[in-house]
């Protein structure tokens, strides 16, 4: 008797092989039989017409204090994925003394604009160690996580202050290394550091007061691991980029180590800047270097409301200041104080073009419901006034609760961005979920993936496109029994239907801790969701009570 | 696959500060000059926001971790 049988569906096994039907015999939560089953099982899947595929793998996640209180990093199941790579960008949530818990609460708001209250009301600090944060988040595990460490947690606990100001001492750089192993035991798949992000006090974080000597102690131990490393490196520049490739190929062939950098985009002025850059990793592949380029699937755009600071405002030093530093009452006196408006109109007004764009999406009031769905031009016009203008009354009139949409701000060119999608050296991944829920949705990029580019744009194969987010990111990351349909393989498995699969609207929801609210999109066409052999979601009844979901510590290959 | 040349950078020692780069990196370079002209090569750590007053690092915006070019962009 099996447990499970999916029967009927073509089978899409993650190896880039052209898609076969066949039915999928499941036992203890491994695949025991691909074929036509005959056996009884206690449950059937019925997948007639559907893909059957592995499970998809999201490299690049923030998920880290999700997990302390969602097992199932909701919604991300019922997009297809079945495991997460969270602890990027040099940031985790171990080890963490008790005395850094603040700080990195400040980083994690700055840098990945996860609210402050979600932390107080959501999070029970029970934890210091790796270890005893992988067996906190082990509790009641729907999806499978395999957890990078980070850099600046690392520094933080070793140097404590010291970590945001200088270079390692010899003491300290071996104190950094004896740390590195002791989360790698505990189940780390690796190491994240990033060379640009910045702490609450927008001072850098403290893995960029790092120097190489630093890097190669922390790689010598990745490489006696076979872990994988994780940058963020100064991906507005393409010098700056091509720079931190070398040094990644030079640690790759140093020690042994896979490395991957996120994010690789595609605008409108930088395609020689990507083009370049594929050069390079191409010649450093040559070398037998393994460094990995992430490129996520979904063009990039922001929600924002004025409640809390948003990326769109970053190089706008008086906004953002005012909306980084400043409460709810404060925001709105700005934006009525004469001087201070005439200060934001002033600094806002050269990016009319990107104001006039905006989509109004969300307001509370009645009488501003008739502009729903306008760009900001059109309702300037329509109220007789300016743009920047326009947006602050607006935030003004809805006690800035009204929600404005800025779409296809860049990595949008379909045909540049599929060619690095199927470039054998790229690496799909950045969707950077979990992360900026107040600026825009993480969730879907698989859909994305299957929907747009392979669907409706014809620009890459179902069997390429299923292989790039499920064996080979299980291959570059070193997860063991798992990106593959075979017998013997864990059963991670996703069913959908490939003339519907897609992501779903962007909405508002008020599902985080502390009252809070976030940006997320459910999922079209993806019917049933298996891990380790058990349903953990389904398109007919949702989210099952399964607790499957396992830490993956890799070697990465 | 040769690698192709690309332009010329360094990772900077702990205690680098403009001075000491071109002291050790760019000898040829007029004295008078070489400072301004390493800054113009280097804006991503030039126009980084400064550093606390109590930060040791106050006057020095060069981070262990930054790669610092030695020459403009190529052509």
């Amino acid at each position: 008797m099996l447990d499970l049988i999916i029967k009927n569906g073509t089978v899409i096994d993650g190896s880039g092989m052209p898609g076969y039907r066949a039915d999928l015999g499941i036992k203890d939560g491994r695949i025991v039989k691909i074929g036509r089953v005959a056996e009884e099982a206690l449950e059937i899947v019925d997948a007639t017409g559907k893909i059957v595929s592995p499970g998809f793998i999201d490299p690049h996640t923030h998920f880290d204090a999700q997990l302390l209180w969602d097992g199932c990093a909701k919604p991300v199941i019922e997009h297809g994925v079945t495991t997460i790579v969270p602890g990027n960008c040099s940031l985790s949530l171990a080890p963490l003394k008790a005395e850094h818990r603040m700080k990195l609460v400040g980083m994690f708001n700055q840098i990945e604009e996860m609210p402050y209250k979600a932390f107080e009301e959501g999070v029970e600090w029970n934890w210091e160690t790796f270890d005893e944060f992988i067996t906190r988040i082990k509790k009641g595990l729907m999806i499978n996580v395999a957890p990078l460490v980070g850099h600046s947690v690392l520094r933080l606990w070793v140097m404590g202050n010291a970590s945001m100001q200088r270079v390692a001492t010899d003491a300290e750089l071996v104190e950094l290394q004896k740390l590195l192993s002791e989360c790698l035991d505990a189940g780390a798949i690796g190491l994240s550091t990033s060379f640009v992000d910045m702490d609450e006090t927008l001072q850098p974080v403290p893995s960029r007061y790092a120097d190489m000597r630093e890097l190669q102690a922390l790689s010598e131990v990745l490489g006696e691991y076979g872990r994988i490393l994780q940058i963020v490196p100064e991906f507005y520049d393409a010098d700056l980029t091509i720079a931190r490739i070398d040094q990644l190929a030079d640690l790759s062939l140093s020690y042994g180590i896979t490395t991957t950098f996120s994010p690789l985009f595609v605008n409108g002025d930088n395609l020689e800047g990507v083009n370049r850059t594929m050069t390079r990793v191409e010649e450093q592949a040559a070398r037998g270097a393994r460094v990995w380029p992430q490129v996520q699937t979904r063009p990039i755009d922001i929600s924002f409301s004025f409640e809390v600071s948003s990326l769109l405002f970053f190089r706008l030093r008086t906004w953002y200041s005012i909306l980084r530093f400043s409460n709810h009452e404060e925001v709105m006196a700005a934006f009525k104080d004469p001087d201070t408006r005439k200060a934001l109109i002033a600094e806002a007004t050269p990016m009319n073009p990107v104001w006039g764009s905006l989509i109004l999406r969300q307001v509370k009031s009645e009488e501003n419901q008739k502009y729903l769905g306008l760009s900001l031009s059109e309702i300037a016009e329509a109220r007789g006034d300016g743009l920047v203008e326009t947006m602050m009354d607006l935030s003004i009139e809805e006690e800035l609760q009204a929600h404005f949409l800025s779409a296809n701000l860049g990595h949008n060119n379909d045909t540049k961005v599929a060619e690095l999608l199927n470039h054998p050296n790229v690496h799909i991944g950045a969707s950077d979920g979990g992360a900026h829920i107040l600026s825009f949705s993480t969730y879907g990029d698989t859909g994305y993936l299957l929907g747009h580019f392979v669907r409706d744009k014809r620009l890459l194969t179902l069997e390429q496109a299923i292989k790039k987010v499920t064996s080979d990111t299980a291959k570059i990351w070193g997860i063991a029994d798992r990106g593959l349909l075979q017998t013997g393989y864990i059963a991670d498995i996703t069913v959908f239907d490939p003339k519907t699969v897609d992501r779903g609207d962007e909405y508002f929801v008020n599902d985080v801790p502390g009252d809070g609210f976030r940006y997320v999109r459910d999922a079209n066409g993806v019917e049933c969701v298996l891990i380790h052999g058990e349903i953990a979601f389904s398109a007919n009844s949702g989210y099952t009570d399964s607790a499957k979901g396992q830490i993956l510590s890799g070697q990465a290959s | 696959m040769s690698l192709s040349t690309q332009r010329k950078s360094i990772y900077p020692l702990a205690e680098d500060d403009w001075n000491s780069i071109v002291a050790r990196e760019l000898s040829n370079l007029a004295p008078e000059d070489a400072v301004g002209q390493l800054q113009s090569w280097n804006l991503h750590v030039f126009m980084r926001p400064a550093a606390p007053k109590d930060s040791p690092r106050v006057g020095n915006p060069i981070l262990p971790g930054d790669i610092i070019f030695l020459e403009a962009p190529l052509t």
